[in-house]
């Protein structure tokens, strides 16, 4: 069993209630291939550095895999077939980060952040 | 010829003072450890992209680690890292 990581970026026009079939589409795909989803994270209407196929913003869903390496195969297959997204990326980890939020609470983090930068000084 | 001997010592001279001044004081002053190794240091993360634009120059070019004083193994994790994020388009 492997730990990924797993993001996945769709277009901006997206609707909620598909951003909501998406995910259920991608999950359904890992518990086929016996996964299992630890967790999923939106992180919401981001702006993109560069403009995609004329998209200057996209959405962009994470999600937390453990399970074998079919999974990713299935799972990328059907997402290079797939017109609303833009991008993917898979990253093996050895661990877990589930505490750390980089972009649902931002204030949250900047504070943490100025709390470290006060310490050392 | 004793005037062109004479201005060949000078050089001579003057650079050795300048490997001196290269050499002593300064081996001293510019030896900094690496920020990422020391303890509590944050992890290097693709999604940490307020950690990153702090390795990379206005341009989005990843930065030397000469100037950064960051060392070879991190050094590794940040570019890969950042890689990772501009292919996400976060960078």
């Amino acid at each position: 069993m492997n730990l990924y990581e797993h993001t996945i970026v769709a277009r901006q026009d997206t609707s909620p209630s598909q951003i909501k079939q998406l995910t259920d589409k991608y999950s359904k795909i890992i518990e086929k291939n016996d996964g299992e989803i630890v967790q999923t994270e939106e992180w919401g209407l981001l702006n993109l550095a560069y403009v995609i196929k004329k998209n200057k913003k996209g959405s962009y869903i994470h999600f937390k895999i453990k399970g074998s390496g079919k999974i990713i195969d299935d799972l990328e297959k059907n997402e290079s077939l797939d017109k609303n997204l833009l991008r993917y990326i898979t990253v093996k980890v050895k661990k877990f980060d589930l505490e750390a939020k980089y972009f649902s609470k931002k204030d949250e983090y900047e504070k943490k952040d100025y709390k470290k930068e006060y310490n050392r000084d | 010829m004793p005037s062109k001997k004479r201005s060949d010592n000078k050089k001579g001279k003057q650079s050795n003072f300048a490997k001196l001044s290269i050499f002593q004081p300064n081996k001293y002053k510019f030896k900094k450890s690496c920020p990422l190794s020391v303890k509590g240091a944050p992890v290097v993360d693709y999604k940490n992209i307020r950690l990153l634009k702090k390795y990379m120059s206005e341009n989005g070019k990843i930065l030397p680690s000469r100037i950064t004083n960051v060392c070879q193994k991190k050094q590794r994790e940040l570019s890969m890292s950042i890689k990772r994020a501009r292919n996400l388009a976060l960078i």
